[in-house]
C-alpha cells in the first residue's frame, strides 16, 4: 500500500472530519441505476433505427449491438471491480492510460448523460401532451418539473433515489412483459401481424447499407449500462456488487429488447416506427386494449423518469470527480455534509440540462449522447488491453476477470468502428462538429489546464508500478 | 384541467429549486471550503482492499 | 523527480475555466442546431395524389395507419421521407482523419502526462 494513501485512511479513520460519500448501496441499486438509465431506450430511440435501416435492420442491429454491449459489460466489471472510484471510467482512464483520456473520458460522461436525460425530459412532456390531447397545451412545464424535482431527490441522497429509481424501473420494465403476454405472441396472426407487416420488400429498404446505418440508433437500445460504475464509490462492496448488477442489468436488457422488437414490428409498419416518439405505447394502443394503452403510457413516463434520475446521479458523479483532482476547480469536488451527495456538481449541471431540454429536440438530443458513448466505447477497448500489460493477471487483486481476452475487446472495437460509419451515414457533420469541440478542450487542457493539477496525487489505487514504466 | 396541473408543476419546480439554493447556501456558509472538499478517491481502497495476491 | 507542486489558482480565473467550458458545451451543441447541420440528411421522394397503394401498403398495413388516424395525403411525408446514402468520401476521408488524429492526440499527450504521474508516484528508479 503506498505511504500516502495508508496516510489518508488512517486520517480518515482518526477525527471523523472527512465528509465522503456515503456506502450504502448494494447489488440491486447497482442494477436499478444500470437498467433504470437504459430502459428508456426501449420505450423510445431504438425505433429510429427502423428508420435508417427498416424493422428487419432494427433486429440485426439490436443483435450486433447487444455483442457490442456484453463486451461492455464485461471488459467495464474487470476494470471497475478493480478501480473503484466515482467517475467510474474516467478514474480507470486515469490510472491506466493518464491524465489527458481521463479528462476527455470525463466528458464523454457527462455529455452522454446529460444528453440522455435531456431527452428523457423531452420523452416525458411529448408524451403527456400527447395523452391530454388539449388545444395549446404545450407541457414545458413538466420539463422543469422532471429535471427540477429528479435533481432534488439526487440532491437528498443517493440512498433514496436509487431506491425509487429501483421501483420505477421494476414496473416499467414489467409493463413490457405484460405487453409481450399479452398479445399472444405464439401465436402470429391474431393480434400480431408479423408477416404482414416485415415482408421480403420491405424489411430492408435501403439494403444492407441500412442496417449498417442503423447501428447508430440501435445503440439506444442498451445506451448507459455502463453507467453502474458511477456507484463504485457509494457500494458496500464494489468488487462484488459492480460485477453482478452490471451482468445482470444487460441480460434483462438484452431480453426486454428482444421483446420490445418483437411486438412493435409485429403491430406497426416500419415508417411508421421509424418516425414515433414512443414506440410502446402507440404498439400498446393498436392492440385495442384501454389497460394496455394506460399501462405503456405509465411505463413510458417512469422510464423517462428513471432514466434521467440515473443520468442525473452519473454525470454530476463524473463532474465531481473531475474537481477533486483539480482537472476543474475544486470547488466543484464538494460532498454535502448531511446527505453526502455532490451537491454542487448536480446543482451546476441543472441549468444545462434545463435549457437544452427546451432548445434541443429529441433525436438530436439522442444524437449527441450515442457520439459522445460510441467515443467512450472506443476508448474502453483499449483500455482494457493496456489494463492487462500494464498489470498482468496476478500482479493485481481483480474483483471480476473477464474470460475470452482479447476477443471481447476486438468486437468492441470493431463493432465501435462500424457505429461511427453508421453515425457518418446521416449524421455525419453532427459527427464532426463532435470531434471539434473535444479536440479543442483537449488541447486546452493538455497545454493550459493541466498545470493546476498535481501529478503523483491522482494516482490513488494501492498498486505496484506498473509494467514497462 | 391540464393546465391547472400545468401551474402546479411549474409551482413545484420552482419551490424545490429554491429550497435547494437556499441549502446551498446555508451549506456553504455553515461549513468550511476544506471540509467540504475532503473528499479523496481510493481512500475505502487503502482500507480494505489489500492488492496483494 | 522533484515533486510538482501546481501553482495556486486564482478565484477569478477559476471561473473564466469555467466559463470557458460552458461556451465550448454550449457552441459544440447549440452551433450544429442553429446552423442546421444537425439532425438527419432526409428528403421527401414525392408522389402526386398518393393511394396507400402507390405508397407501397397492404392491407394490414393500411388498417394500422387508419387506425393511427392517417390518410394516405398525410401519410405520404412520413413513408416518402428517405434517407439517400450516397457515401461522400472526401467527407468520409476527412472524418476519418478528424476521429484518428483525435485520438492519436489523446493517447500521445496522455502518455506524456501519465510517464510523469508514474515517475512522481513511485519514484524514478526502475
Amino acid at each position: 500500500m503506498s505511504q500516502a494513501a495508508q496516510a489518508t485512511a488512517t486520517q480518515a479513520a482518526g477525527n471523523g472530519q472527512r465528509i465522503s460519500l456515503l456506502r450504502v448501496l448494494g447489488p440491486a441499486h447497482v442494477w436499478a441505476l444500470g437498467v433504470g438509465i437504459v430502459l428508456v431506450g426501449e420505450y423510445t430511440g431504438w425505433n429510429f433505427a427502423a428508420d435508417k435501416g427498416g424493422a428487419l435492420a432494427a433486429l440485426i442491429t439490436c443483435w450486433f449491438v447487444g455483442i457490442l454491449y456484453t463486451s461492455v459489460a464485461m471488459i467495464d466489471s474487470e476494470v471497475t471491480s478493480t478501480v473503484a472510484a466515482a467517475g467510474g471510467q474516467y478514474a480507470q482512464a486515469k490510472h491506466i492510460v493518464g491524465p489527458l483520456m481521463a479528462f476527455n473520458v470525463a466528458l464523454f460522461l457527462v455529455f452522454a448523460y446529460t444528453m440522455l436525460e435531456v431527452s428523457d425530459a423531452i420523452l416525458a412532456r411529448d408524451t403527456i401532451v400527447a395523452f391530454a390531447a388539449t388545444e395549446g397545451f404545450h407541457g414545458d412545464s413538466f420539463i422543469a418539473l422532471v429535471i427540477v424535482v429528479l435533481a432534488w431527490l439526487n440532491y437528498r441522497g443517493v440512498l433514496m433515489t436509487l431506491n425509487v429509481n429501483f421501483i420505477i424501473t421494476a414496473i416499467a420494465y414489467v409493463a413490457i412483459v405484460v405487453l409481450f403476454f399479452s398479445v399472444q405472441p405464439w401465436s402470429q396472426g391474431v393480434v400480431l401481424k408479423l408477416n404482414e407487416l416485415v415482408t421480403p420488400q420491405n424489411a430492408l429498404p435501403y439494403g444492407w447499407i441500412g442496417v449498417i446505418a442503423a447501428f447508430q440508433f440501435a445503440i439506444w437500445y442498451y445506451l448507459g449500462i455502463e453507467g453502474t460504475t458511477q456507484a463504485a464509490e457509494e457500494v458496500r462492496s464494489p468488487s462484488r456488487a459492480l460485477p453482478y448488477g452490471t451482468m445482470a442489468g444487460i441480460i434483462t436488457l438484452l431480453i426486454a429488447a428482444a421483446l420490445t422488437w418483437y411486438v412493435c414490428a409485429s403491430l406497426l409498419p416500419w415508417e411508421y416506427l421509424g418516425i414515433t416518439v414512443y414506440p410502446l405505447w402507440d404498439a400498446a394502443k393498436m392492440t385495442g386494449s384501454p389497460f394496455l394503452e394506460f399501462l405503456l403510457f405509465v411505463g413510458t413516463i417512469l422510464a423517462a423518469v428513471a432514466s434521467a434520475n440515473g443520468c442525473i446521479n452519473d454525470a454530476a458523479r463524473a463532474w465531481f470527480s473531475l474537481g477533486r483532482d483539480r482537472y476543474l476547480p475544486t470547488w466543484f469536488s464538494a460532498v454535502h455534509p448531511k446527505y453526502r451527495t455532490p451537491y454542487r456538481s448536480i446543482l451546476f449541471l441543472l441549468p444545462i440540462a434545463l435549457a437544452f431540454a427546451f432548445i434541443a429536440d429529441i433525436n438530436q438530443a439522442i444524437t449527441f449522447s450515442i457520439l459522445s458513448g460510441v467515443l467512450q466505447y472506443t476508448f474502453m477497448s483499449i483500455n482494457i488491453v493496456m489494463f492487462r500489460n500494464k498489470w498482468p493477471l496476478g500482479t493485481i487483486r481483480r474483483g471480476y476477470t473477464h474470460p475470452f481476452h482479447p476477443i471481447p475487446a476486438i468486437c468492441l472495437f470493431l463493432l465501435c468502428a462500424i457505429t461511427f460509419f453508421a453515425i457518418f451515414l446521416g449524421y455525419g457533420s453532427q459527427l464532426i462538429a463532435m470531434v471539434i469541440f473535444y479536440v479543442i478542450v483537449s488541447i486546452w487542457f493538455h497545454f493550459y489546464r493541466y498545470r493546476y493539477v498535481r501529478r503523483g496525487d491522482q494516482f490513488t489505487m494501492p498498486w505496484p508500478k506498473p509494467k514497462g514504466y | 384541467m391540464w393546465f391547472t396541473i400545468s401551474y402546479i408543476a411549474w409551482a413545484i419546480s420552482a419551490a424545490l429549486a429554491l429550497w435547494m439554493l437556499y441549502d446551498w447556501f446555508k451549506t456553504d456558509t455553515t461549513y468550511s471550503e476544506d471540509q467540504l472538499t475532503s473528499s479523496r478517491e481510493g481512500e475505502i481502497e487503502a482500507v480494505s482492499e489489500k492488492h496483494k495476491v | 523527480m522533484a515533486k510538482y507542486t501546481p501553482p495556486e489558482q486564482d478565484k477569478a480565473l477559476q471561473f473564466v475555466d469555467v466559463g470557458f467550458l460552458i461556451l465550448a458545451i454550449f457552441g459544440a451543441l447549440w452551433l450544429p442546431l442553429q446552423l442546421g447541420l444537425a439532425g438527419a440528411a432526409k428528403a421527401i421522394d414525392k408522389i402526386e395524389n398518393p393511394t396507400w397503394e402507390l405508397l407501397g401498403q397492404n392491407a394490414t398495413m393500411v388498417s394500422i395507419w387508419e387506425k393511427l388516424g392517417y390518410t394516405p395525403a398525410t401519410a405520404h411525408d412520413i413513408i416518402q421521407n428517405r434517407f439517400h446514402y450516397n457515401i461522400d468520401w472526401l467527407t468520409l476521408v476527412l472524418m476519418a482523419a478528424v476521429l484518428i488524429g483525435y485520438y492519436v492526440f489523446l493517447f500521445w499527450a496522455s502518455d506524456k502526462e501519465y510517464r510523469e504521474v508514474i515517475a512522481e508516484k513511485f519514484g524514478d528508479g526502475k
